[in-house]
Formats: C-alpha cells, structure tokens, sequence
C-alpha cells in the first residue's frame, strides 16, 4: 500500500512546507523564523470531460477527493458507474467519467429549493440534496468512553495540524477503533476523501460514525445522510439546521467532544448513556 | 411545460375564452348596467347571456338568481357572513376548504356554532353521524361536492335529501366539481351554490359565481352602486342586484360564458370520463412506483390525484418536478389543512396532480417517468 493509499498515514512531510516569516511583537520587535504553513492548490473536476468545479484544497488523495465529492453530489452512485478516473497531480487536474446519466443531476445541482407556503416547509435548502438523502438505518451504538476515546486518537494522528495549525482533521472509525484518517484545509474535502476511499474499496458506511474537528453544519450533516453514516462526532458545536436536520434523517450528532464530556444534540438512542 | 395544477385554476383555457375576453375588453368596454348607449346595452346583454348560460348548466331556473362574484371565496363569504348569526349551528364537512373555515372561525368569535361531521380516511363523509347531527336542525350544512386535495365526491343527492328532510338549507362548495360534475340545482334543491369561474368553468381569473335559492334572505356583503334604482338610498332587494355591486368584470364574465358554452358543446361527460381517465393512468403509474402512497377516495369524482413518497417532503419533490422536468403540481395543503387531518397528511401535505380536459395521456406518461427517475435515485437502506 503506498501512502497515497494509507487508511492512517497523516503524510505530513508531503502537506506542510517551511517558509521564511517575521515574527513581529506589539512594541514593534521583530524575529525571522521559518513556518511550517499548509499547502494550499486549486484542482479542477472534469466529469466526462466537462468542466465541473475547482476545488481549493490541500492537494493528497486527489483520487479520493474527486470520486468523494461526485457521489456526495449525485454524479456517481455505485462503484459499476465509475468508469475511469485519471489523477493529473502536476496539473491539479482529475477525470473522471461516469457511466451514470448524469443530466438529470446536471439540472438540479446547486438549485436552491423554491416551495409555497401552503404546508410544513423542508429543511432542505438545495433541491438534489432532498432527493439522495435519506433517513440513516444503523444498529451501530456507542459509549460516551468510546466517544472521547476515538476522539483521542484522533488527535494523535493529527501531526499535520500541530505542525500548521491550518487543517481540518477527519478520521472514520468504527466504535473501537479508527480504520481511515484524512485532513485538508477544508473539512469538506477530508470528508469527501473519506467517502471517496470507502466508494474505491467497497467500504460499509452504515457501521462507522465519522470524527471531525470541524463544526456540524448542515452541509456536512447532508453529505453523511447521503452516504448512510449514522453517527457525526466533534470537538466543535452544531449548528441549527444541522441539528434540525439530523432529527429528521435519523442522525446522531455529538458535538463538543472536550474535557471527558460530549454534547448529543440528536439521535441519543445510539448512545449507550443513562440520562438522569 | 406539462401543467398539472387544473385543480388550481385550468390551463389552458378553450380559444374562445380568450377571443371573448379581449373582445369585451377592447370592442365592447363599456360598464353592464351604467348606461343606455349601445355599448353599455352590449355589455349588458353580455352578462345576462352569461348568467343565462351559467343557469342552464345548473339547471336554475331563473338566470336572476346567479350572482356574479369575484371568486367562490368570495361567494361562500356572502353566504356564511349574510346567513348565520350568532346562536346558529352549522355543520361543515372534515374535508372542507378554508374559503369555509376561516370564515366560520371568525363567525365562531361572534357565538356561531361550528360542528365538523365526520369523514373516513379516505375523505367519505360520515352520513349516520350527519343524520344525527341534524337533529334538532342546523341553520345551514355545508358541505364541498368534491375534495380539492384527493378528489373524494361526497353523496350530494343523499345529503340534499336528508337536508330537505329537515328544512335545513344546504349550501354547496362546487369549485371542484363545476364544469366536470353534473349539479341540478332545482333537483336537489340545494339552498346556496359557490363555485369558482376560472376552474372547470374555463373562464379566467376574477370570476366568481353564487346561486342562493329565492326564499332564502342572506344579507349581502357588499353594498353600493348597482346602476338600478339610484334614486334609492338603500340597497335594492331584488336580485341579481342585491348581492352585485361596484362595476362587474365584464372581460372575465364575457370569457366564463365563453368557457361554458365550450363545457356544453363538448359534453359535461366526455370532460369528466377524461378526466378520470387520466387520474386512473396517474394512480397506476404512481402504484408502480417504490414508497409512494395515493390518498385514494372511496368514490373518485375529479381527476385530482394526490400522493405522498416515504421521507421526501411534498414540497421538495414539486421543485425537483420543476426544476428537473419543467411539470407543474401543486404541494403542501392546497389551503385544506382540516382535510389534510382527515387524510392523515397533515402538516406536510401532499403532492397534488390534476389533470384537466387538455391534459394529453403523453403529458401523463412525461410525469410518470419523470417521477420514476427521480425516485430511482433513492435506495432503501434497511
């Protein structure tokens, strides 16, 4: 396995350059030192060779990246649709070509929802997200301990982030153990790297629940629903509608995962805990 | 565009509505009833032609008893707000519109009694409980022919009967049905008939139509100007003019008699056999299909059809409709929500496809494999 592929590998010697830097204090007092800063490059998606998006991103797993992000968007749906896929690093460039029918997806990707005030509204902002995502079924459970737990080894994995302090770290784990870590200056990428390496290697989602160290946003609470994670862990807060949303597609969200505590903003039955 | 929201308001309309419409707007002009030239003489004649035809199609038998109205909204308002008083009892259907509702719970604030007879689950009406209901005698039943949210036709005749039995006037909410049912107003004697002019009548926008039997004395909701008996100070008691006042809309009443005239030259049974047609085509398709659920009635009597897909929110599916195949259907409520909690789809609603007389079996076809695609881009994980 190379460490392209590596589920753990942080890789941090390829993400983080050192570069020339003034440290400069409040009385006007100044000292060169170099930082170790994150890279950050744009990389273009062409889906059967249109233009599709450019992403900006740290710039590993590029393969991941690409195939992550087009199942969370609709383009790809089983791994029998992903008819090639061509990763150009120098150019930041990645092909892919899908043997979906991708033009009904095309016509509704990025369509903000129009509806009546005549009923209950949605919670759903873009019209495609309401359509592929759906109510996560899991038996998965897990234990506060388990929780702070993974949220530890988390960390430890993070070699990139205590060097730059400029990624978001994401890892997929089961409740004993993490079996995928990624990070990239967007914490959508990492995810998209997650579900791209468990779309390439036939990996079940419905058993893992996902650690980020970013916020719980909608976005992030919509590409899991779309993909079957049942449980989102973070260090951070939710948001409103992530939270919102999590009740209605059966998600649990833990947030807050600090000083042996965890929030459960929703979906608290899949957390082995006594509540007084 | 494929246009599924007939129950809305029909479109589009027969040609001759149009023609009709801009030839009174732009030929004819002048106000019905506010004067002796010759253009006002043809305006005038327009309208009673209109309430003629209007009349026939009812089977009422004096044309003056039809009043031209804004809207069926606004001809239920003339008739709840002019005919009960506080103290009266009225009985209301559970599957009634809130053109009905919102009236009567504000007439509620002022000591009006409402009472909601009962309806099954798939939108019946619950005859032994309305029997029971009408004892001792309400001032007033109403009840809506057809249901705008799953075309459920209630038993009219029936109903009529044992209204009659009991002297209670019986006012009907047609905006459904008009054009599409056959209603005999002299028949079943019906107290008060509302039904909108822009939906199965074919006319446009703007046009409402009242019927209000001639011992019934329901005080009107607008008073005014009428171009009939101006030396008098009061309004006039003789009808059409009682409840008709301010200028008329002669464009939209010249192009609902146009519309009607269209519904009597094609056959009140060939539009209504398509209709159903078409619903029945639509309930097929839709029964194909993985986790969709149809609020079917017991006794269908449009061609409205509506249903509901397992975890995916009315008004979603409409947009990705929309926005995906450019077909129009109407979501959420369809401003019914005490019928929606009858059909157990309350709050979210539904997702309503109505057919009309210009629907084309293709256009059905296009919205049944729209919906496939789109539902196949979901997969159960269980």
């Amino acid at each position: 396995m190379s460490s392209q592929d590596a589920p753990v590998a942080d890789g941090n010697s390829e993400k983080a350059v050192s570069v020339d830097a003034v440290i400069c204090d409040q009385d006007g007092h100044g000292v060169e030192q170099a930082q170790w800063l994150i890279k950050e490059r744009p990389v273009t998606l062409y889906l059967n060779d249109h233009e599709l998006v450019t992403l900006l991103c740290t710039g590993h797993h590029l393969d991941e990246l690409a195939v992550g992000f087009l199942k969370a968007e609709g383009f790809l749906e089983g791994r029998e649709d992903l008819e090639d896929l061509r990763v150009d690093q120098e150019a930041g460039r990645v092909d892919v070509k899908s043997r979906l029918d991708t033009s009904l997806v095309e016509r509704l990707w990025q369509k903000r929802t129009v509806t009546s005030g005549c009923g209950k509204g949605t919670v759903f902002y873009h019209a495609l997200d309401s359509l592929l995502s759906q109510p996560v079924v899991s038996a998965l459970q897990l234990t506060p301990a388990q929780v702070w737990n993974r949220m530890q080894d988390l960390h430890h994995l993070s070699s990139t982030y205590r060097t730059t302090h400029g990624v978001h770290n994401t890892a997929l784990a089961t409740a004993d153990e993490i079996v995928l870590f990624r990070d990239d200056i967007g914490r959508h990428n990492a995810v998209d790297m997650i579900i791209g390496h468990c779309f390439l290697h036939h990996l079940p989602l419905a058993d893992k629940l996902l650690i980020t160290t970013g916020r719980l946003t909608s976005e992030i609470l919509i590409k899991s629903a779309k993909v079957g994670i049942p449980i989102l862990v973070s260090r951070n807060t939710a948001t409103t509608l992530a939270v919102e949303l999590a009740k209605s597609l059966n998600i649990t969200l833990i947030g807050y995962v600090r000083a042996g505590k965890c929030t459960v903003y929703s979906g608290a039955e899949r957390v082995v805990c006594s509540v007084s | 565009m494929i246009y599924l929201d007939n129950a809305a308001t029909t479109h589009p309309k027969p040609p001759a509505v149009y023609e009709r419409v801009q030839h009174a707007l732009a030929k004819v002009g002048a106000s019905p009833g506010r004067g002796a030239y010759r253009l006002a003489r043809e305006a005038s004649s327009i309208v009673a032609r209109a309430r003629a035809t209007v009349a026939s199609l009812f089977n009422i038998r004096d044309p003056n008893q039809v009043v031209f109205t804004a809207n069926a909204t606004e001809s239920i308002n003339v008739v709840l707000k002019g005919w009960l008083r506080p103290g009266d009892r009225v009985l209301i259907s559970a599957m009634e519109h809130n053109a009905v509702l919102r009236p009567l719970r504000s007439l509620a604030r002022t000591g009006v009694q409402v009472e909601v007879v009962r309806c099954g689950t798939r939108g019946e009406l619950d005859l032994e409980q309305l029997r029971s209901l009408l004892h001792p005698p309400p001032r007033l039943v109403v009840l809506v022919h057809a249901s705008n949210v799953n075309g459920a036709l209630q038993p009219i005749a029936e109903v009529a009967r044992m209204c009659l039995e009991q002297h209670v006037p019986l006012f009907l909410d047609a905006a459904q049905t008009a054009g599409i049912q056959p209603i005999d107003v002299e028949a079943w004697q019906l107290g008060m008939l509302a039904c909108s002019g822009h939906k199965g009548l074919f006319g446009p926008p703007g046009v409402g139509v009242l019927y209000i039997r001639p011992d019934l004395d329901v005080a009107p909701l607008l008073e005014g100007g009428t171009g009939s008996r101006s030396e008098e100070e009061n309004q006039p008691d003789f009808r059409p003019d009682r409840y008709e006042c301010g200028t008329l809309n002669l464009p939209g009443i010249a192009g609902l008699a146009a519309g009607v005239e269209f519904i009597e030259k094609v056959g009140l049974d060939a539009i209504r056999n398509h209709e159903l047609e078409l619903a029945k085509r639509i309930e097929t398709g839709l029964e194909a299909l993985p986790g969709v659920r149809i609020l079917r009635p017991d006794e269908r009597g449009t061609g409205v059809v509506s249903f509901i897909v397992a975890d995916l929110h009315a008004g979603d599916l409409g947009h990705l409709l929309d926005a995906g195949f450019d077909i129009a259907v109407r979501t959420g409520l369809h401003c019914a929500p005490l019928a929606h909690k009858t059909l157990g789809t309350f709050p979210e609603g539904t997702v309503r496809v109505s057919p009309g007389f210009f629907t084309a079996t293709e256009d059905i076809e296009a919205f049944l494999d729209a919906l496939g695609a789109l539902l196949s881009r979901r997969h159960p994980r269980h």
